[in-house]
């Protein structure tokens, strides 16, 4: 309830004068001299008998009365509930917008915002709707439109902080979508939230339908204090066969005072190893390296803690690390390793013995010698110009790559390819192809779209085309094959094939420098690296994922090699079954922690793990100023839908002067005073 | 006593009032002890003197009226022997009264002290009648008049109780020792007040007027609303004398109240009696002359019995 003029309030202070008359006035007036108040002192003393109020009755009424009238000439109205709806002309249709992002657990603002949205529910009457919708990075719709409010109210109960960031557009978005829905002419949306700057860029395109109202309620109060750890760096080092990491993680103090002795830990799997004390400076940041330990075991979890403060969540910083693993490559050539230039795979083999990471185990065999076992465990096979093995006849080569396994086709001029298997290569062999006029062919094509190009698509980062070619071998790209590069003549020059879960990648060109001279450029290293990675489905290991992100689980190195049943094991302690074929594809993580997944057959030591932790600009408390949030989110909505337009509508004295509560009150204040009249005049006769 | 009654020519003749005096004129003011006087009046004296009322008889001594010899005994015994008669004599009547504030109160008709100075005028006007010397002393915490014994004293008397105006707190004990040191001769003496004291705390003030052998008479003068207590309304009490205020609730007091007065005068008659003092409770709202002839009446009873 609001009033007209608030001023006229102060005579609620009148009140007291009733109280006055039946407590201190009374007693007051009648003084009576006794010879001696000897016998009255040894009676005793009655305090309350003497303070009671003997005519309670006439005291409300006089009171209320009082107050009845203050009340009417303070022109009281209603700016919300059945009253204004009905002055206002209908119900309402409300979206309650809690934010529930990781920076709400700061301090009490959770608690704030779950009094407002009791509030703002508490406001509804009569047929007002209202759906509450939880916002972090994402947003949910978790009551849907209804006019009951003790499941609205039960809801903000049970709603949580969550780990996630904040972004006000899905909410807006989502809440744009409900009023548009709605039939209501009455229509609010409360946005109770700490109106972190990170999480409004400005570019969301809000429409709200016409006449909306936005509410925003800010629990952000006072610039806060802050201290976060939003990043880590490995510092990794070869010793006596194993690796040494060395964590360097980041402070940063987001408070204009400055931190002395903040105790900043590192724990390696639920052991703190190291604790230091770190000094940061008031809003800046400052680094802190732990001494280098050995890394034996692979899905080692460690944890940086730096002090506590009101939002401990960021104070945190989880990893996990895990031993380099090379990729294992079998190049099958028609000779032997030589060493020499005659070695077909000489410049291959010097390619893949440098770089890291990750390095590569290579080995090279001749198709003759080859077994099907040699594929156990290799994660790519190099045919390099080398007729098709016998090893590989009858499906072992097929077999290879549906589980994963990747196969680069380096096609020369003793490539053969056996037709059971024509549909794992990416086109159909032909003959070679001379280029020796004037400086040879070039590379005229390149996908750089794809992972293996990748690299190669900024400036200056090398350029395959410079490469000459003299000679390749023809293949007429399949349609279900994917052409990668082309010759300048247009003839392919590398396509690819998938095939269950892995692929085959054919190279026109020989790989030593009979072909061409691509094996002397630069640029030979890094697209050998490439190409060997993306077929060996090579991902670097995150040590470290953020809250909102998706886990593809078909595609990551996680699960690399132990594919089976499995169990995630969330940080809350929940189960998702994740079983081969069956169950979900995508992990969504959605909590601060580490995910474990637990084989649901043999038994690890060290299971898969991930290690999960929230958006470093949930650190940044840093609010936006909510009138311009509300300038940007209602000026887009167009001039009839901003607030000032409703404002305009339907002002406070329109409101008063429609509810017009001050005639009633004035009406029952006379009626009072009525009847206090008859009231006192009977208990004076008495 | 119609001279007085007119009231105009002495200050303080409006307290003779002949209404009281008309019913108790027959009556005496006696001494219930032997006093001392110098002329012969209503009382008995501690000497034999030329009364009617035989005393003893005692052996003829040389200087002795013969006209006392007692003819008939010398004819029995033959020897002489001497009667002797009690002697009667007047007294010093002296009121001691209470002028304390809290005699000032009143509740609606007579104030207590109004109410005592008649009192006093009376009981003086019947001692000056028959040839008793009569004087006056008021007092509150300390002596405020003092009229010595005289029988020329009565109308200093009347003029003492017209001026007397409650002013001061009260007490006994102190007043009344003084008071004692100047009472030489045995006399009766009329002690009024309100008491507004523990009654040993009272006995204690008064032991040292009985130490003589004065006839002590103690008027209780009390206004009606002090015995009855029928107040109604919450109202703050203020004491008289202190200024003191307490806030009170009468209708939830008032029996406690009463019980607490009547305990405190039977604890007063209790004691005087022991003490043989005479003890009178008087309430201003009873006419004076019932209260008085009352309490004549039965002391003139009483003396009779003795």
């Amino acid at each position: 309830m609001s009033f007209l003029t608030p001023a006229f309030l102060i005579g609620i202070s009148a009140l007291a004068i009733p109280v006055l008359i039946h407590l201190i006035q009374r007693e007051r007036k009648r003084v009576v001299v006794f010879p001696s108040l000897m016998f009255l002192r040894r009676i005793p003393y009655q305090s309350v008998r003497r303070r009671s109020i003997r005519h309670w009755l006439l005291l409300s009424v006089r009171a209320l009365a009082l107050l009845m009238l203050i009340a009417a000439f303070a022109r009281p109205f209603f700016q919300q509930g059945a009253l204004a709806a009905r002055a206002t002309g209908g119900t309402r249709e409300m979206v309650v917008l809690l934010d529930q992002s990781a920076s709400m657990g700061y301090g009490d603002r959770w608690q704030q915002a779950r009094a407002a949205a009791h509030k703002a529910i508490d406001s509804l009457s009569g047929d007002d709707r209202a759906t509450l919708v939880l916002f972090s990075r994402n947003a949910e719709e978790n009551v849907r439109a209804t006019t009951d409010r003790l499941r609205l109210n039960q809801a903000v109960d049970v709603a949580k902080v969550t780990s996630g960031a904040t972004r006000f557009g899905p909410a807006l978005k989502l809440a744009q979508s409900i009023l548009g829905q709605s039939a209501q002419k009455v229509r609010e949306v409360v946005v109770i939230s700490d109106f972190q700057k990170t999480g409004w860029t400005g570019a969301e395109e809000i429409h709200l339908p016409e006449g909306t109202t936005l509410t925003p309620v800010s629990v952000a109060g006072q610039p806060s204090a802050n201290v976060s750890v939003p990043s880590v760096n490995f510092a990794r080092a070869s010793f006596s066969g194993q690796e040494r990491i060395t964590v360097t993680a980041g402070i940063v103090n987001r408070g204009d005072a400055p931190i002395t002795g903040l105790t900043t830990t590192l724990d390696i799997d639920g052991h703190q190893i190291e604790s230091k004390p770190v000094n940061v400076g008031g809003n800046s940041s400052t680094s802190v390296s732990f001494a280098p330990f050995t890394l034996a075991d692979s899905n080692v979890r460690g944890i940086v803690k730096a002090g506590t403060d009101p939002l401990p969540q960021d104070n945190t910083f989880n990893f996990v690390l895990t031993p380099g693993r090379p990729l294992s490559v079998l190049v099958v050539a028609p000779r032997e390793e030589t060493g020499d230039r005659s070695d077909p795979s000489l410049y291959l083999s010097k390619a893949l013995s440098i770089g890291t990471p990750p390095p590569f185990q290579a080995e090279v065999t001749s198709p003759v010698r080859m077994a099907p076992a040699s594929l156990d465990k290799r994660a790519v096979l190099v045919l390099n110009d080398t007729p098709f093995p016998p090893a590989l006849a009858g499906g072992a080569l097929k077999k290879f790559v549906e589980q994963g396994g990747g196969v680069l086709v380096v096609l020369g001029e003793h490539s053969t390819w056996p037709q059971n298997d024509a549909a794992l290569l990416p086109g159909t062999l032909g003959g070679t192809v001379d280029r020796p006029d004037g400086r040879g062919g070039a590379l005229g094509f390149l996908d750089y779209s794809h992972q293996v190009f990748e690299v190669f698509k900024a400036p200056r980062s090398g350029d395959p085309s410079s490469a000459r070619v003299f000679r390749y071998r023809l293949l007429t790209a399949t349609p279900t094959s994917r052409v990668l590069a082309k010759f300048d003549d247009g003839a392919v020059a590398a396509a690819e094939q998938r095939t269950g879960l892995g692929r085959v990648i054919a190279w026109n060109i020989t790989v030593d420098d009979s072909w061409s001279d691509l094996p002397r450029r630069a640029v030979f290293l890094p697209l050998v690296h490439q190409l060997l990675r993306y077929l060996g489905r090579y991902e670097e290991p995150a040590a470290w994922r953020t809250v909102g992100q998706v886990l593809d689980l078909t595609s990551g190195s996680i699960l690399v090699g132990t594919r089976r049943d499995r169990v995630a094991l969330t940080p809350s302690s929940k189960r998702v079954t994740l079983a081969t074929g069956s169950g979900p594809e995508f992990l969504e993580l959605d909590e601060q922690g580490f995910y474990e997944l637990r084989s649901t057959g043999a038994k690890e030591t060290h299971p898969p793990v991930v290690a999960v932790d929230i958006d470093p600009a949930e650190s940044d408390l840093s609010p936006m100023d909510v009138g311009e949030f509300t300038a940007a989110v209602i000026g887009r909505a167009g001039p009839q839908t901003s607030a000032a337009a409703t404002a305009e509508q339907v002002t406070p004295q329109d409101l008063e002067r429609k509810q017009a509560l001050w005639w009633y009150l004035l009406l029952g204040g006379v009626l009072l005073l009525a009847t206090e009249t008859i009231l006192s005049n009977r208990i004076s006769r008495v | 006593m119609a001279r007085l009654a007119e009231g105009g020519a002495i200050p303080g003749a409006r307290f003779v009032d002949p209404v009281v005096l008309s019913r108790i004129g027959k009556l005496d003011l006696l001494a219930r002890t032997v006093v001392d006087g110098f002329i012969n009046g209503l009382h008995r004296a501690p000497f034999f003197g030329a009364s009617i009322d035989f005393a003893e008889h005692r052996g003829y001594v040389a200087g002795d009226d013969i006209r006392r010899v007692d003819w008939r005994l010398y004819a029995r015994t033959d020897k002489y022997y001497v009667k002797q008669y009690e002697a009667d004599t007047n007294t010093n009547f002296s009121v001691l009264l209470d002028v304390s504030k809290s005699m000032g109160f009143t509740s609606g008709g007579p104030s207590k002290l109004e109410y005592a100075s008649y009192l006093a005028a009376c009981l003086a006007y019947m001692a000056h009648r028959q040839r008793d010397r009569v004087g006056i002393v008021t007092f509150d915490e300390d002596i405020v008049d003092y009229v010595p014994v005289s029988a020329k004293h009565f109308d200093i008397l009347l003029h003492t109780l017209d001026r007397s105006k409650p002013q001061r707190a009260g007490s006994l004990s102190g007043p009344v020792g003084k008071m004692a040191e100047h009472f030489k001769r045995r006399s009766v003496l009329a002690l009024i007040s309100d008491f507004y004291e523990e009654p040993d705390v009272i006995l204690e003030a008064i032991k040292p007027l009985r130490f003589l052998g004065n006839d002590l008479m103690v008027f209780h003068v009390l206004d009606p609303a002090e015995i009855e207590f029928n107040y109604d309304d919450a109202s703050s009490f203020e004491d008289l004398e202190s200024g003191e205020q307490i806030p009170i609730v009468p209708e939830a007091l008032s029996a406690q109240y009463r019980a607490l007065m009547q305990e405190h005068i039977t604890a007063l008659t209790t004691k005087f009696s022991e003490h043989r003092i005479d003890y009178s409770m008087l309430n201003t709202s009873k006419p004076l002359d019932h209260a008085l002839f009352s309490y004549l009446s039965n002391r003139e009873r009483m003396m009779r019995v003795r």
